[in-house]
């Protein structure tokens, strides 16, 4: 068995655009895109700093770029080398660097076919197969923050990981009085790590405060910190996974995981073990399209149930956050990045009801108005125009009513197109929820896109925004 | 009057303890060797038969919680090597390197805040075997690194340089530890599992580079 380091030296020796993008002349195309200011040029800043995140976001974003442009045959080669190597590069350095990588993987893993296959399974694996941190390492972790050694504290303790969180990894394990539980583990000073990193990064990026694209950058960062501050806060997770769990009934089928306080520290998160699969594996054994929408409308349940029941936004939609159970239940395992929603937001979200439900043109512009400041000014033309089309395209599954074909690729497509225009016109300017808005629009997508899907999404949305108690009634579908 | 073995055992260990006790309270730097020997209620001059500095004491603080830690790993080991079934996966190199460290540190953690004290006199690199009464502690540290590479099958590598250069990055951590401001020395934890990745990657490239050497030669 090759160590990384051998494989890494077996790959064709790197170039330039593998970690970045290239300094020579780009395509005119390219150019023409205006492609550098956002996301790339974001990427490019965050290059200076040498970060994996970084390589891995600018080789894999220019790439994707470019490869529209390329013909088939050198697109597959480039696909190869890139994603090998930086698959490689990823694996090879998790022990220190997971947490920002696993971020960077966890969004791309969102993306099926529109992300190369081939790059989303080998960072399906940091999903589920990082090296681990080693027993020893772990046990002082485990001894520092519940004050006992792992074997003392818990009737068993597996000493591999079965799971790589996303900073830090899971071990089974079971309590003394009996429990099944998924014990997550972080690496030691990781969360201060990646703050001290964010912070760098704003310092590195200060010369950039002038420039136009500013504000959509520094809202990118903001997002990430936020989420990141979030994800290393498990005493946070614990209180959030408390708050989410009574909301679910028996017959719901969805099931969030029970906290133990007791083995739980900010560092430590003791859980309720659920056995099930994830959403790959769940695909392998080609389940019916029945049992595919089912999952589908739990999916959906379970986050309108947190939103409109919990008030609580559940940001981090993806794969390995779900788990498929034999018994037909969907567990919801990961709430590190749950927002609980204030009351300005849920105002917003009240506003935005109205054109949700309607699919009424003029109400979406309004929505559109309201939630990006944007005036009735002709030189605003461009951005409604688009605005409208991805919001169209965000909320039709809802409004149009019926069955919806979430396994269609090009609407996939279309929406992610959009969004990518908006981008580059630099149209993202709006409610600083915004990004954690679009990232989970695109997560639950992907999700439903992945398992094919054809459900009937307005029925669900019904049902659980009753217990929000708006009026509606003006709107509204009476059943 | 005789002091018999017993008496000069018995007023050492006051010594230690009221020294630990003060170090504790009021830090190594405010205690004075007057303020240990008041506590242990014995005459200064005393406290000098026994130890000739405030820094020999704190050594001899660290060597007995060191002694303790060696013999908790050594009794940890053996229990490890007994218990191994067949879903056990035995310690890698690294791994049981930093089991070693992780049980000194434990051991030493009541101390940790004046380790400087030590490591700048007694334990530096910079001090001969002989000095202060160190060489015990250093001898025995370095020993039991050596069996633990040897039972790894690194017994070629295990050389003098490769010693000198673990006991640098050791003493290097115990500096960073003793002055770590993280939430439970956390990251004391991340360094020293990040130095011995390298030490190992070191030990074990090192070994590969000799033998292509001699394979070559």
């Amino acid at each position: 068995m090759p160590t990384m380091a051998e494989l890494l030296e077996a790959l064709p020796e790197p170039t330039e655009e593998l970690a970045a993008p290239p300094r020579g002349p780009v395509p005119e195309m390219l150019e023409a895109w205006s492609l550098r200011p956002v996301p790339v040029g974001w990427f490019r800043r965050l290059r200076v700093l040498g970060t994996l995140q970084a390589q891995v976001g600018a080789a894999y974003l220019f790439h994707w770029l470019r490869g529209w442009f390329k013909d088939a045959d050198e697109n597959k080669r480039l696909l190869a080398e890139t994603h090998w190597r930086n698959a490689i590069r990823v694996l090879d350095s998790m022990s220190y660097l997971r947490g920002a990588t696993m971020k960077v993987g966890q969004t791309l893993a969102n993306f099926p076919d529109i992300v190369p296959r081939q790059f989303v399974e080998a960072l399906d694996r940091l999903h589920f197969d990082a090296p681990p941190m080693h027993w020893s390492l772990l046990k002082e972790m485990v001894h520092n923050e519940l004050g006992d050694d792992p074997e003392h504290l818990f009737a068993s303790f597996d000493r591999r990981a079965f799971a790589a969180a996303s900073l830090g990894q899971v071990h089974r394990a079971q309590l003394k009085t009996g429990e099944e539980v998924a014990v997550k583990i972080q690496y030691p000073g990781i969360a201060r790590t990646i703050r001290e990193d964010i912070r760098n990064l704003f310092l590195f990026m200060l010369p950039a405060r002038l420039s136009r694209d500013w504000e959509n950058a520094k809202e990118q960062l903001d997002d990430l910190r936020i989420r990141l501050e979030r994800e290393t806060d498990y005493e946070l997770e614990a209180a959030m996974l408390a708050k989410a769990r009574p909301l679910f009934r028996e017959d719901d089928g969805i099931v969030v995981p029970r906290v133990f306080p007791q083995h739980s520290t900010a560092r430590v998160l003791t859980m309720e073990r659920l056995e099930g699969v994830h959403l790959d594996q769940f695909l392998a054994a080609n389940p019916s399209q029945q049992t595919r929408n089912e999952f589908a409308r739990k999916i959906l349940h379970a986050w309108y149930r947190l939103m409109y029941a919990g008030r609580l936004y559940y940001a981090d939609f993806h794969p390995g956050n779900f788990l498929f159970m034999d018994d037909g239940r969907l567990g919801v395992i990961d709430f590190g990045y749950v927002m609980e929603i204030d009351d300005e937001v849920w105002n917003l979200f009240r506003t935005m009801d109205r054109a949700l439900t309607t699919g009424r043109r003029e109400d979406r512009l309004a929505a559109i108005r309201h939630w990006t400041w944007t005036t009735d000014d002709p030189s605003n033309s461009d951005r409604m125009r688009l605005g409208d089309q991805f919001a169209d395209w965000c909320w039709r599954s809802r409004y149009c009513g019926g069955e919806f074909d979430f396994g269609d690729e090009a609407d996939f497509r279309e929406g992610f197109d959009l969004f990518l225009e908006m981008v580059r016109r630099r149209h993202t300017r709006a409610r600083p929820i915004t990004p954690m808005i679009s990232r989970q629009q695109f997560g639950w997508r992907a999700m439903l896109y992945q398992l094919k899907a054809k459900i009937d999404v307005a029925p669900i949305a019904e049902e659980e925004i009753r217990v929000t108690g708006w009026d509606r009634s003006d709107y509204a579908r009476m059943e | 009057m005789r002091v018999t073995a017993q008496t000069k055992a018995a007023t050492r260990q006051r010594i230690l303890d009221a020294a630990q006790c003060l170090f504790a309270a009021q830090g190594f730097e405010a205690a004075t060797t007057r303020d240990i020997a008041r506590e242990a209620e014995i005459a200064v001059g005393t406290l000098f038969n026994y130890f000739p500095t405030k820094e020999a004491v704190a050594l001899c603080l660290v060597s007995e919680a060191y002694a303790q830690a060696a013999e908790r790993f050594a009794a940890d080991s053996s229990r490890e090597s007994c218990s191994t079934g067949d879903s056990a996966e035995p310690f890698t190199l690294e791994e049981e390197l930093f089991a070693h460290v992780a049980t000194v540190l434990r051991k030493l953690k009541p101390f940790r805040k004046y380790l400087t004290a030590v490591l700048e006199t007694a334990l530096s690199p910079l001090t001969s075997d002989h000095a202060d009464g160190a060489a015990p502690l250093r001898t025995a540290h370095l020993e039991t690194v050596s069996q633990i590479i040897s039972r790894h099958g690194q017994e070629q590598s295990a050389s003098s340089v490769a010693l000198h250069l673990y006991w640098t990055l050791f003493l290097g951590v115990l500096a960073f530890w003793s002055k770590d401001a993280s939430p439970r020395q956390e990251d004391t934890l991340a360094l020293l599992d990040q130095s011995l990745a390298m030490f190992v990657g070191w030990l074990t490239t090192g070994t590969k580079h000799t033998e292509n050497h001699s394979s070559g030669g």
